[in-house]
């Protein structure tokens, strides 16, 4: 019988970890109720926007504060083509994602140079401002009244995929995004990555073209998003700039990220379950007070845990010191 | 050695509004040649070292590189170029293992390859020349500050650099810590690599350059072998003051009239090194 070595397992071990959660997650579907297989649907929809986010905020350290931008931007596409030109959401969804990775890139080129809270504010300007674009393009998208996507009927070339339909989709994009982040992580391009992230300068001199590698990261980062915002349109039949663009989805992302550990492969994926898990269970247990409620946890978490729980777990171990008092004054400024 | 020179910079110069941190500096660099640069603090030392790899855009003057001109191009450009260099500043990539630090610049140099293992066993491979292999597991942040210097310089051999420049790798190190280092560069140079060393370390500047360049307000203000240029006057002046030149140029004349002495006892002559080192010490 084969054994498995730690270089085996290190090699392989967290794709195993992977292929055993997917199949989890398709068996989980058959015993929830219908309520629950929207709640895990979402959970999944935030796994992958949070591992999204992660690409280019966590790993390559350029917080966009504007990444809803990709999400509104899939979503419309989707909603545009399919209503105005019947086409079929299978191929509204990757062309949806190819268009927000060329947003991204058409916006990535200019604003990628700025660093730190520049990018973060310039995005966000450049979120707001094609909000405002859609609005105003109220011959294709329908302005602030929204547009539906046909669901029935001749002018619908796709069915609606009901609630089943979309747990699989976003499932689907869980696990692409994954994927994704796990491949990066470990290849040649993930070093460049994390090496301009803790140094742009350093990164450049050992030959890295910094420029490339951030827009193609921001790119793939709009891609996955905008996959997302195409699934989400599609879900919601009607969709409207204000909650498209919503400047709580990118907070979300970021917070998930950050609370789970950023520029990890597993962090998003734990904070974005754990946030979503909580807040659900919150809004079911403690609905006037549910979100006052789990404002305060955040802020408790990221006081205690600055870092995130991946990465702070890994300090941890490595220190032999799980002591949450020293963790804060390791980070403290 | 070639006839094209491996740097050669014309004009050179870079202002920054109405300060001219470097001011047409022209130099020709052959392959093999040990470089020191030297200057007061301000000189323009590192600024010329920003300049020649992409750094900071010139605003006037052409960078050469075997011949190359590589007048404002990107680092990586440069870094492709088989053009390395060391930061005054250490920068360390801090989320990764020192061995993972010197694998990037293997992985993404002139002779890039994709493969991760051979990467991680060519770190191994340089961080023994340097003398810190059995750090490779750590963080760079645990490093001591000579070690973490090493790990500068072995980040810079990953990219198997022609002309390797080092910005001050011996800043703040101990007297029996810059021995290895200087070594280190012996060794470079006696396989032909060509170096620029930009150091306040005189001791070390002597030990290794064939020549020395002077910066002065962003100006060449001289350049020749070490002992003659470090025992001008005007170089005296520019680095140590005016009050040291005149000092110096006391002595000098204190020892011709020993020579003039029956029993004339071997003076050395006196030079901005053995001033800085008198009174300055080896690491101001």
């Amino acid at each position: 019988m084969a054994t498995v070595t730690p270089a085996l397992w290190r090699r392989w071990g967290p794709w195993a970890l992977g292929l055993v959660g997917a199949l989890a997650a398709l068996g989980l579907q058959t015993q929830l109720y219908t309520g629950q297989v929207r709640t895990v649907a979402t959970i999944f929809m935030f796994v992958a926007l949070a591992l999204s986010w992660n690409l280019i905020g966590g790993y390559t350290g350029y917080a966009s504060f504007g990444q809803v931008v990709f999400f509104g931007l899939g979503g419309y596409f989707a909603a545009v083509t399919m209503t105005h030109l019947h086409w079929s959401f299978w191929v509204a969804l990757p062309l949806a994602g190819l268009a927000a990775a060329a947003y991204a890139v058409v916006i990535g080129i200019p604003l990628l140079r700025l660093r730190g809270h520049y990018f973060a504010i310039a995005t966000l300007g450049v979120a707001e401002g094609t909000r405002e674009v859609v609005i105003n393009l109220d011959g294709l998208t329908g302005g602030g009244g929204g547009i539906t996507v046909p669901t029935v009927g001749a002018a619908a070339a796709t069915k609606y995929l009901g609630n089943d339909g979309f747990y699989l989709v976003y499932l689907a994009l869980a696990v692409l995004a994954l994927l994704i982040t796990g491949l990066v992580s470990r290849s040649k391009f993930g070093f460049a990555m994390r090496a301009i992230h803790q140094d742009e300068d350093a990164a450049a001199a050992v030959g890295i073209n910094t420029t490339r590698t951030k827009v193609l990261t921001f790119a793939l980062s709009g891609l996955l998003t905008g996959l997302v915002g195409a699934t989400y349109a599609f879900q919601q039949v009607t969709i409207y700039p204000e909650r498209l663009f919503d400047v709580e989805i990118t907070v979300l992302m970021v917070v998930m990220v950050v609370i789970g550990g950023s520029g990890t492969v597993l962090g998003p994926i734990i904070g974005a379950v754990a946030l979503q898990f909580l807040s659900e269970w919150l809004r079911q247990n403690y609905t006037t007070v549910h979100t006052l409620l789990l404002g305060i946890i955040i802020i408790i978490a990221v006081i205690l845990l600055p870092q995130g729980l991946v990465n702070y777990l890994r300090e941890a171990r490595r220190n032999g010191d799980y002591s949450l008092l020293a963790n804060v004054r390791r980070y403290r400024l | 050695m070639s006839a094209v020179p491996v740097l050669e910079t014309r004009g050179l110069g870079i202002r920054f509004g109405g300060l001219k941190a470097v001011d047409d500096v022209s130099l020709s660099v052959p392959e093999g040649l040990t470089l020191g640069v030297i200057g007061p603090n301000g000189a323009g030392k590192s600024t010329f070292i920003n300049l020649v790899t992409g750094h900071l855009k010139p605003t006037s003057g052409t960078v050469l590189v075997d011949g190359r001109d590589l007048t404002g191009v990107k680092p990586w450009v440069i870094a492709k170029a088989r053009v390395a260099r060391t930061f005054q500043i250490v920068k360390p990539f801090r989320g990764m293992t020192v061995r993972e630090n010197v694998a990037v610049g293997v992985l993404y140099g002139p002779d890039g390859t994709g493969r991760m293992s051979t990467a991680l066993k060519q770190a191994d491979e340089i961080l023994a020349e340097v003398g810190i292999f059995e750090l490779g597991d750590r963080p760079p942040g645990e490093l001591s500050v000579a070690d973490a210097r090493r790990l500068e310089f072995a980040k810079a051999l990953a990219l198997k650099p022609r002309l390797l420049l080092l910005d001050e790798v011996m800043a703040g190190l101990r007297p029996g810590e810059i021995e290895p280092s200087l070594q280190l560069i012996r060794d470079l140079k006696a396989r032909g690599m060509t170096i620029i060393v930009v150091e306040h370390v005189m001791k070390a500047i002597l030990a290794v350059s064939d020549e020395v360049l002077v910066l002065n307000a962003g100006q060449r203000l001289m350049l020749g072998p070490p002992r003659e240029v470090l025992s001008d006057p005007q170089v005296i002046e520019a680095y140590l003051g005016h009050k040291y030149a005149t000092r110096a140029a006391q002595l000098s004349e204190a020892a011709s009239a020993a020579l003039a002495a029956p029993t004339p006892t071997p003076t050395p002559t006196p030079n901005a090194v053995d001033i800085a080192e008198e009174e300055v010490g080896p690491d101001a």
